[in-house]
């Protein structure tokens, strides 16, 4: 099976990685005073990438030998992580061009990141995913220690990089096993022979090896108990990294885990679905908790993007032999990972706006700001509240829809469904925590905070997609590639 | 139109009502306007409104005269008509008029009692602070009382029931700056109330006999007669209206409120707490007679009771008032259990309960309207205070004495007939105790009204500054009411064929009778109180000689203790205890809960918290710390502690592997 | 769009229009934002009276109806009608939001912030009026917790001392029953089936499939539970009812207007749309505990009553009581305890409303809410105000004539003999709870009248200058004050309005 590439399909990609390219040139020949420069030009490629992936919609393709294919559920996820990237570089100019960072190489490092993003959703053979997910992970350990003159921030960068490394040598080393037991790498392959019987000791060690992919991405998407990275790593990375890793990473991760189990590992249901129950409930649950303590706002924000990684779980544990829930639930992780993606970026460009006059970025140091910002206090709270999952808004038919699904499941899912209901009473309280300062209590601060335009556009532009998207649901509702890859 | 259709009754529709009964709601909805209209303009008109109540009801009167006239006329039917008001499931509520004889004698002792009052206050109220509130009350109250005597249905009834309530804690409290006359007023509508309520669950009963589709009066008898409902649901019904009597009716138990209600203005507790709103317990149970009649007998026993109890504690109770008009409360109760008494000898006592209430209604409000122009004299209540009035004012003295006389039954006053009928029911239907009850009470009655008068008007006055006459106004009413206290009494007396009785009776007329030795022993009975009262006070100066009974004096004057058992044994308990009990439950035990679910969550997030910072995460830099974790990357992977971390992430996953794949 | 499909569409969301328009008025035209408050609200008031005259008061069904797609995805639609049982919920929602927001005209609580204020309270308004006439289950949830948000913040931002912590448990307490609430609607629409195995959110259909049966019993208990928990705590029920009081006693003054005039209802409310209909038999099974309860939050809230000492909190408590009656009437699930308790939503929404604009006037003249601070005398001080709050008072502990006289009686009365299912001895029981409940109700409102109103002003007061009421005062007031009489003497302007729906969806029990 040897045919020529399909360029057309990579186009995006080819761009992506023609502007990574470009831009890290550019920066070696950019005075400091201009290395800013270094941003548009990315900008511009993302932008250029966007509009390739954009006409690539309603094709249905694939090359390298089915490694690499375009689907509906590919350009779904290629046109939210390049939306994000454009965001994440609008909420980093500022920062890294007061701040005293490397900003060239910040932008060859995020766009090599968002690169994986892309490549994620494509990738349909495990060797793919793994290069896409390592080309996520790599450049993110370095963006996170960015901070170089913080301690803390180095030893984020460490930490997140020494079990980054470890988790995806089990990663990999379940994936080889995959491999030697079935003998391919293509996952609709590895679904189809995982789907026949095996002998007992193949069984087990085909279970074996799930469980260690399974683990591998949990930590990518700092599922409990392989979360301890994520605060320290997001309180130390520069914010807008932070933002980056909350989203992005996380979608990409959760991209990946998506195509494995539903696509390659359903047969197998009945042995991982118990094990997502298990995650779900403890990351949401312990995030929540842990939540409810925090007084440093990226802290709380990096627990609140736990809690809610634990909802994306939940669908996953709800997979059964039927394919009509089978379907919901993974329309339902979908919809959530998209959703959730919009809300913490949001909420992470409120931050950016206030990272420059408050440097611990405690929650008190929002107090006041209904007067000295408007637009910002009222997208944070929009935010916040749409986080907790009130209606109407979008954070509410995330919610929705994987109690649907739970509820539609019966037996397990009604108890999941209570717990996280629980759960997402819980949390209101720690999301109304900055609201309630910026709202309710009069800071020190005088006159109107000074925003960055670009950041302040990230956060209207956020709150507006929240709202929209939760009076009128239907602008998400009907993803017609939701399901396109179960059940076919 | 429905008539209480029953083998015996000779009680039908009336053919062609005249004018008055086909515009008689107009006699209960006058007052009401004229309560409007004083309330909004009544400040702004000339005479501050008193007007709008005083035209009202002498059209009101006019006009109740008018309907009385038709049944005076020889009219033996009823007039009812009624429109509908709402309907609420099944049951279709109505606004109407009910007219019989009984209500056309009701409709003329209110009006004519309460235009009276109208009139008196110009004089008694003269420069109040609230001089048209008063009148805007007052007229508002004679409108709800109207509404009851006229209901032809339950429900009305209740409303005009409970606005006169309402009116009546108003004008007890009329001087509200004085907490003592709120007090009294909380008292008067909270023990009425707890009457109501049984009243109001006995109209449920009545309602729910009729499937719950109406309220009507007529309707309601006409089944209970034709046996449409159990026994025990017709006992119960009873039972319950009667407490509604009990309450308004200050009837013991529930009698404690009237005394205290004193703490309003003397015309108030001439007109509400003498002559009409008290009376309403009484016309109450005259007008549902057929379900006491057709319940269980010992129903009309308990009433008899009740009565019996009532008419003796509260007639001893009167000796010991030095308070005037607390003198004329006690007698009051004292009277309406006369009445209740009567009603519990079946169909002729009822008629002689009704005559009764005729009569009371006159010469007690003379009375309280006498002691009032006494009060307006020398300012004070206290009979201690006054003395020798008798030719300082004579008009009151001479009025006051024929009321007492009259309420003494010294005959051929009012009281007279109307006693002594009661006596020779309870003579004629066989009830020996009652009779001795009612003799006695009479004996009682005439001696504690002779202390009255003998305190008030006879001996040295003893109060401060110079009694006048009371202004014409108010002797103008009281001489009114007095020759209607002397010719009242005839309408009954069977020597001129006791034409009353053939305007109040029950189903079928009957014979009013005369008992000689009935009507002496009641006359004895009078004036020997009387002989016994002025022997004891004859020359009164300062100690009361009842004194020096001691022991029974203590007893009697302190109430009998019941006052004291309900406000020490039951209000402030439940005001007080019971009460801050229940809301410290509501604030450490319900909502504590609550706050401790929120502490809980909070202990929990601090426990969770602390596990993952120092056990996850512990569990980390723990390792990374025995490795001598001080930064730098290379010595880091060359002091092979990147193993450590292995064995940490590995020992997790094997065992996750160990619990779910079963290893 | 014709006027019967758009009417009550354009009503409800005229004051979220009003809200955004607020939002970009510049914040120095302030008595600008005021009036642009009034004529949102009367636009939209205007729009339900005429609705009122051109509603078919013979009619059993649902009028006005607009069902048009809203999320396909998941079924759900924008299903909204009106019909006798929410009419005069929804109009109320009106004039009560219109005349907070005439009284708002006057004056704006600490610490100002017009804009935001009013925005909020039209928000409100809006949530407050989609949920009466919504008849998609989504529908109805979104609009039921599109008034969290809004009370939320009036109470933190506006409220008196101890605003926050009520605000945090006003939100906390009624989210955890709501999204149980959200579960059993869920469970609803995954068990209904309307032919051919589709499921429906669609209130209605969700009747019919109930009434033929489709519901098993042992689904409709666990799910009575669920739902009847997220409208307990709203109403609120016993022993559910302590957020109440600390949320009425922080809330500004419009606040607990319209969270006692119409917030309360959402919950009785869904009781009858709702859990009713669509789970007969749960209501049957749960009909005597939901009597228990509220015969106990009778009597229990009028002792509560008597051992407050701040008016705000008193009245609230007062509230429990009332509340207390209307679930009564609900629980015989009979003709007449409906129709009572939806008289007595009405009549407590007028009467106790208008009891927390005399305390929220008070409060505005002496700065004090405690009966023992203000020390009596108020008919000395302020004839007009005092003479207001003392009518109202005595309107709430159920004087005949006046409106809240008719939905306690009615309800007793309905209570001496619930529906067949149920067992008429224990009703009975709670029927004369329910006595010794008015009595105590008597009790305690005398007696704060007495404490507050009479006796002679204290000396502290004596040279206080006070302004009695003002005139728009008077404006936000009459009308409720004129409401309260007309119900009281005219009861028909409400039961022949709410008679034929109730007797229809009594017919759902078959």
């Amino acid at each position: 099976m040897n045919q020529a590439i399909d360029y057309t399909a990579i186009l995006p990609e080819l761009i992506l990685a023609g502007t990574i390219v470009l831009v890290l040139v550019v920066d070696a020949f950019l005075a400091p005073a201009r290395k800013w420069m270094a941003m548009p030009l990315a900008f511009a490629g993302v932008v250029a990438s966007l509009i390739a992936t954009l006409t690539l919609i309603g094709d249905d393709r694939s090359t390298f030998g089915g490694a690499f294919v375009v689907d509906e559920f590919a350009l779904l996820f290629k046109v939210f992580f390049l939306s994000v990237a454009l965001l994440v570089l609008m909420v980093s100019f500022r920062y890294f061009r007061e701040g005293r960072f490397y900003q060239g190489e910040f932008y060859f490092l995020v766009l090599t990141s968002f690169l994986g993003c892309v490549l994620m959703p494509s990738s349909r053979d495990l060797l793919m995913l793994f290069i896409s997910l390592e080309l996520v992970s790599a450049p993110g350990f370095v963006i996170a220690a960015f901070r170089k003159s913080d301690p803390r921030s180095n030893e984020a960068g460490i930490k997140f990089f020494l079990f980054g490394v470890l988790s995806t040598a089990v990663m990999l080393y379940g994936m080889s096993l995959i491999y030697g037991l079935t003998g391919s790498l293509n996952l609709t392959e590895i679904g189809r022979v995982l789907a026949t019987p095996l002998p007992p000791g193949r069984e087990t060690m085909a279970l074996a090896s799930i469980l260690f992919i399974v683990a591998g991405f949990a930590f990518k998407v700092s599922a409990v108990p392989f979360q301890f990275w994520a605060p320290d790593t997001y309180e130390g990375a520069p914010v807008p990294v932070a933002a980056f890793l909350a989203t992005a990473s996380k979608a990409a991760g959760f991209a990946g885990l998506l195509q494995l189990m539903f696509v390659a590992f359903p047969a197998q249901y009945e042995f991982w679905t118990p094990i997502f129950a298990v995650l779900s409930i403890l990351t949401m649950t312990i995030g929540n908790f842990v939540a409810l303590q925090q007084r440093q706002v990226v802290r709380l924000l990096a627990y609140s993007s736990i809690a809610q990684a634990g909802y994306m779980l939940l669908p996953f544990a709800l997979v059964s032999a039927n394919p009509v829930i089978n379907q919901d639930a993974f329309a339902a992780a979908v919809t959530y990972i998209l959703i959730y993606a919009v809300m913490t970026l949001g909420a992470f460009a409120v931050v950016i706006a206030m990272a420059k006059e408050s440097r611990g970025l405690l929650i008190t140091d929002f107090a006041g700001l209904s007067r000295r910002a408007p637009v910002i206090a009222v997208a944070m709270t929009l935010f916040m509240v749409s986080l907790a999952g009130i209606p109407p808004l979008a954070g509410f038919w995330a919610k929705f829809l994987v109690f649907q699904v739970a509820i539609q499941r019966g037996g397990i899912g009604t108890a999941l469904a209570i717990i996280m209901v629980l759960n997402s009473v819980v949390s209101l309280s720690y999301y109304l925590a900055v609201p309630r300062q910026m709202l309710f209590v009069d800071g020190e601060h005088e006159g109107p905070l000074a925003s960055p335009a670009l950041v302040t556009a990230v956060a209207v532009l956020a709150s507006v997609a929240v709202v929209a998207v939760g009076v009128w649901p239907e602008l998400l509702a009907h993803f017609p590639p939701l399901s396109t890859l179960v059940g076919q | 139109m429905v008539a209480a259709e029953s083998a015996e009754s000779i009680v039908e529709a009336i053919q062609d009502p005249s004018w008055f009964l086909r515009y008689s709601w107009l006699i209960a909805f006058l007052p009401a306007v004229a309560a409007a209209f004083t309330f909004f303009v009544g400040k702004r008109t000339p005479g501050k409104g008193s007007v709008y109540g005083i035209s009202a009801l002498a059209a009101a009167l006019v006009m109740s005269l008018g309907v009385l006239w038709t049944f005076v006329g020889g009219e033996r039917g009823f007039y009812e008509a009624s429109i509908p008001w709402f309907q609420i499931g099944q049951l279709h509520m109505e606004v109407g008029v009910y007219v019989d004889g009984l209500t056309a004698v009701m409709l003329v002792v209110v009006t004519s009692i309460s235009l009276c009052v109208h009139i008196y206050s110009l004089g008694y109220m003269k420069g109040d602070v609230r001089y048209t509130w008063f009148y805007v009350v007052i007229s508002l109250f004679t409108s709800a009382m109207l509404v009851v005597v006229l209901a032809n249905n339950l429900f009305q009834l209740l409303v005009g029931w409970e606005v006169m309530g309402v009116c009546s804690y108003l004008l007890i409290g009329h001087w509200w700056e004085d907490p003592v006359n709120s007090g009294s007023a909380i008292k008067a509508f909270i023990t009425t109330r707890v009457g109501d309520v049984p009243f109001m669950f006995g109209i449920f009963v009545l309602v729910f006999i009729t499937g719950f589709t109406t309220s009507n009066i007529p309707k309601i008898s006409e089944i209970v007669s034709s046996g449409g409902a159990s026994v025990a649901l017709v006992s119960a019904a009873a039972l319950l209206l009667f407490g509604g009597s009990i309450g308004k009716s200050a009837q013991f138990p529930l009698h404690v409120w009237l005394p205290d209600a004193m703490a309003g203005p003397t015309p108030v507790s001439a007109l509400i707490h003498a002559a009409t709103m008290v009376a309403a317990g009484v016309y109450l149970v005259g007008r549902l007679f057929i379900v006491f009649l057709d319940a269980d007998p010992i129903v009309l026993q308990i009433v008899a009771i009740v009565a019996g109890i009532t008419m003796l504690g509260a007639a001893l109770m009167a000796f010991t008032q030095d308070d005037i008009k607390r003198v004329l409360a006690y007698s009051t109760i004292s009277q309406l259990a006369y009445m209740i008494a009567g009603m519990s000898m079946g169909p002729a006592g009822r008629t002689g309960a009704f005559f009764h209430l005729f009569t009371h209604a006159f010469f007690k409000a003379l009375l309280f309207l006498g002691s009032g122009a006494v009060i307006h004299a020398v300012h004070s209540n206290n009979m201690s205070e006054m003395g020798g009035l008798r030719r300082r004012l004579p008009i009151t003295f001479w009025t006051f004495l024929i009321g007492s006389l009259a309420l003494s039954g010294v005959p051929p006053l009012a009281g007279f007939w109307s006693k002594d009928e009661l006596l020779v029911v309870a003579e004629h239907e066989g009830h020996p105790v009652l009779f001795v009850v009612l003799l006695v009470t009479a004996l009682l009655t005439a001696f504690y009204m002779t202390r009255a008068v003998l305190m008030t008007f006879y001996g040295e006055y003893r109060g401060h500054g110079e009694p006048h006459e009371a202004p014409r106004s108010m002797t103008g009413v009281l001489v009114a009411l007095a020759s209607v206290t002397v010719v009242a009494g005839f309408v009954g007396s069977p020597q001129l064929g006791a034409v009353f009785g053939d305007w109040v009776y029950f189903r079928e007329l009957e014979e009013a009778l005369f008992v000689p030795w009935v009507a002496v022993l009641s006359t004895l009975a009078a004036l020997g109180g009387i002989l016994i009262g002025y022997g004891l006070y004859r020359d009164y100066q300062a100690r009361d000689p009842l004194r020096s009974l001691g022991g029974a004096y203590t007893l009697v004057a302190n109430k009998f203790y019941i006052d004291d058992f309900y406000w020490k044994g039951i209000v402030r308990p439940i005001r007080d205890d019971v009460s801050s009990g229940v809301y410290w439950n509501d604030r450490h035990v319900i909502d504590g809960v609550v706050n401790g679910t929120a502490a809980f969550t909070k202990v929990l997030a601090r426990g969770v918290n602390w596990f993952d910072e120092h056990v996850i995460d512990g569990a980390v830099n723990g390792l990374a710390n025995i490795a001598g974790f001080t930064g730098g990357l290379l010595r880091y992977i060359q002091s092979g502690n990147v193993q450590r971390y292995a064995v940490f992430l590995f020992t997790g996953i094997v065992v996750l592997a160990v619990i779910f794949t079963k290893i | 769009m014709s006027w019967e499909n758009s009417a009550i569409t354009i009503a409800t969301l005229l004051p979220l229009a009003g809200a955004l328009v607020i939002a970009l008025v510049p914040r120095q035209y302030d008595k600008g934002v005021r009036a642009l408050g009034i004529v949102f609200t009367g636009a939209a008031l205007a729009f339900a009276i005429a609705i009122t005259f051109t509603f078919d008061y013979g009619a059993s069904g649902l009028q006005f109806q607009l069902d048009t797609r809203w999320i396909p995805a998941i079924q759900a639609r924008y299903h909204v009608g009106i019909d006798g049982i929410s009419l005069p919920l929804y109009v109320l929602t009106f004039v009560l939001s219109f005349l907070c927001a005439i009284y708002t005209w006057r004056v704006v609580p600490n610490p100002g912030k017009t804009k935001a204020f009013l925005a909020l309270m039209l928000l409100l308004e809006t949530g407050m009026a989609g949920t009466f006439i919504a008849f998609d289950l989504i529908l109805f949830f979104v609009f039921w917790e599109l008034v969290l948000v809004p009370m939320y913040f009036l109470i933190g931002i506006w409220g008196s001392a101890n605003r926050e912590y009520a605000a945090i448990k006003f939100f906390l307490y009624t989210l955890l029953g709501s999204v149980f609430m959200l579960l059993g609607f869920l469970a609803m629409f995954f068990n209904s089936d309307i032919g051919g195995g589709v499921h429906t959110f669609d209130i209605v259909q969700l009747q019919q499939y109930a009434a033929s049966g489709g519901f098993s019993h042992a689904f409709q208990l666990i799910v009575f539970a669920a739902v009847g928990l997220g409208f307990a705590v709203k109403v609120p029920m016993w022993p559910f009812h302590t957020w109440l009081p600390d949320a009425h006693t922080e809330a500004p003054t419009i606040g607990s207007v319209l969270l006692a005039g119409v917030m309360l209802k959402m919950g009785t409310y869904g009781f009858i749309r709702i859990a009713l209909p669509i789970l007969p038999y749960g209501a049957q099974k749960y009909a005597p505990w939901i009597g228990l309860l509220a015969a106990i939050a009778i009597v229990y809230a009028a002792l509560a009553c008597l051992a407050q000492k701040d008016l705000k909190r008193l009245i609230a408590f007062s509230s429990v009581g009332h509340m207390g009656f209307v679930m009564l009437g609900i629980a015989t699930l009979t003709s007449i305890g409906i129709n009572a308790a939806i008289f007595g939503m009405v009549a407590h929404g007028l009467i106790t409303g208008m009891l927390f604009f005399c305390v929220g006037s008070l409060y505005d003249r002496y700065h004090t809410r405690e009966i023992a601070e203000i020390g009596g005398g108020v008919m000395q001080k302020l004839p007009y105000l005092g003479g207001v709050f003392a009518f109202v008072a005595i309107a709430s502990l159920g004087l005949p004539g006046l409106a809240g006289f008719w939905g306690e009686v009615m309800a007793l009365l309905s209570s001496y003999s619930p529906a067949e299912s149920l067992s008429a001895p224990l009703f009975r029981a709670f029927m004369i709870a329910g006595g010794i409940g008015t009595i105590l109700t008597a009790g305690y409102f005398l007696w704060m009248l007495q404490r507050v109103n009479m006796g002679t002003t204290p000396e502290k007061w004596k040279t206080a200058v006070f302004a009695d009421v003002a005139a728009i005062e008077w404006v936000s007031w009459v009308p409720l004050l004129l409401g309260i009489v007309a119900l009281g003497l005219f009861p028909a302007l409400l039961t022949d309005v709410t008679q034929e729906p109730v007797n229809a969806l009594l017919g759902l029990f078959g």
